[in-house]
């Protein structure tokens, strides 16, 4: 509640069109809910998947992930987790960090880390399944 | 990043405590919000001890008794004292409301507190501030610039093409309804300072109160320029910084839901993309 004084003479009406309505969002909105929805799904999947895996040796394990079916589920769920994590952590950083280099400088990061993930996984995944670890 | 803490210059120290008038057996403290432009000081809070025998039942008639009665230099802003014109809305026990219609004991029940805010004083006292996280003009007297400026910038008028009719522009009685809780917003700011991410994102965020009317444009039947209406908000931040936290339907002293209104928007948003 401190006095704040505009470094601008601009008119309350100039500041507050600033730059005008970028003309996105919806998108965001609604792939972020549609993951979110594609994650309750999958996600059960996911912990059935690792439940079927505990207490198994290594190879048994390594034959589940394998079969084409676990793969696939698993695949989705990496690209549907992921997009929808950085989709959130988007928000968060619009949210709170301002600063223009700090913003541009975390959502850069934020995009990166994401990507880093899902390739990791992605790979993990696909050379599990075309039998490469067995 | 967002501002977590208050400046230097913000921070409250305690002020002045004004005694309970002689004679009075039914006193209410109340710790008020001061700060002055002029004199170059930190904000303070002041003690007042009320005489309620000799006041009003609301929280407006115990500022205007003070103001009377106490100290003059009290500054806020009311008008109707019926819960219509807006103007005395503030920051009572950690509730946004308005003065006027918000009753001293329904102040100080608990049903009224602010979860996880455990504020009450031990003498019982009633804390009132401004308006959270607007630019103070003076103890209880928000800076509002900003808010009307984004009111504005929704264009709160009817907006057709077609040539005007001769008499009135026709709307089914079931299209009118459609009306009903967002023409009653009184723009007293309650909801739209109540919200974290305006907080935060004030600059940007047009905030529930604008975004609540946005809608009664929006919905209007009458209106012809709704496509237009959608892409001015179709933004990040104008309309996406909302994240349902729902203060701003706690805090409306109409009974209004801006929440809702937004979640009406974000549905006509998708509605004209997929």
């Amino acid at each position: 509640m401190a006095e704040t004084k505009s470094a601008s003479i601009r008119t309350p009406r100039a500041r507050v069109k600033g730059l005008g309505a970028s003309g996105h969002g919806a998108e965001h909105f609604w792939i972020q809910r549609l993951t979110g929805a594609a994650n309750l799904l999958l996600m059960i999947a996911f912990v059935v998947i690792v439940a079927k895996m505990w207490g198994r040796p290594y190879p048994e394990a390594v034959a589940l992930v394998a079969q084409p079916i676990v793969a696939i589920i698993l695949l989705l769920t990496v690209v549907s987790a992921t997009i929808h994590m950085r989709l959130g952590m988007q928000v968060i950083i619009e949210d709170y960090v301002h600063g223009t280099g700090l913003k541009f400088a975390a959502l850069t990061a934020n995009t990166f880390y994401a990507v880093a993930v899902a390739a990791a996984c992605l790979y993990a995944i696909i050379r599990v399944g075309l039998g490469g670890l067995v | 990043m967002a501002q977590f803490t208050l400046p230097k210059n913000s921070q409250i120290g305690e002020g002045k405590t004004w005694p309970a008038p002689e004679g009075a057996k039914n006193v209410q403290v109340f710790r008020i919000y001061r700060w002055n432009p002029d004199d170059g000081l930190n904000p303070r809070i002041d003690t007042y001890h009320v005489d309620r025998d000799d006041c009003g039942p609301m929280v407006l008639d115990a500022l205007i008794w003070i103001k009377n009665k106490v100290d003059a230099t009290l500054v806020f802003r009311r008008s109707c004292r019926e819960g219509i014109c807006g103007s005395c809305a503030m920051n009572m026990e950690g509730q946004n409301s308005l003065a006027c219609t918000m009753g001293i004991d329904e102040c100080k029940s608990p049903d009224n507190a602010v979860p996880f805010l455990n504020r009450k004083d031990k003498d019982g006292a009633i804390r009132i501030y401004p308006l959270p996280h607007m630019p103070v003009i003076k103890d209880l007297v928000p800076d509002l610039t900003n808010f009307y400026a984004q009111h504005a910038a929704i264009e709160p008028w009817l907006q057709t093409e077609t040539p005007a009719p001769e008499k009135e522009w026709r709307q089914t009685p079931e299209d009118r309804t459609k009306l009903d809780g967002l023409y009653e917003c009184i723009l007293c700011a309650c909801c739209t300072t109540s919200c974290p991410s305006y907080w935060w994102n004030g600059d940007k965020f047009l905030g529930p109160a604008a975004l609540l009317q946005a809608y009664r444009w929006l919905i209007d039947s009458r209106d012809e320029n709704t496509g237009e209406r959608l892409d001015a908000l179709h933004d990040p931040f104008r309309l996406y910084r909302c994240h349902t936290i729902m203060n701003c339907a706690n805090a409306c002293p109409k009974s209004l839901n801006p929440a809702k209104a937004i979640a009406e928007i974000k549905k006509m948003m998708v509605e004209r993309a997929v």
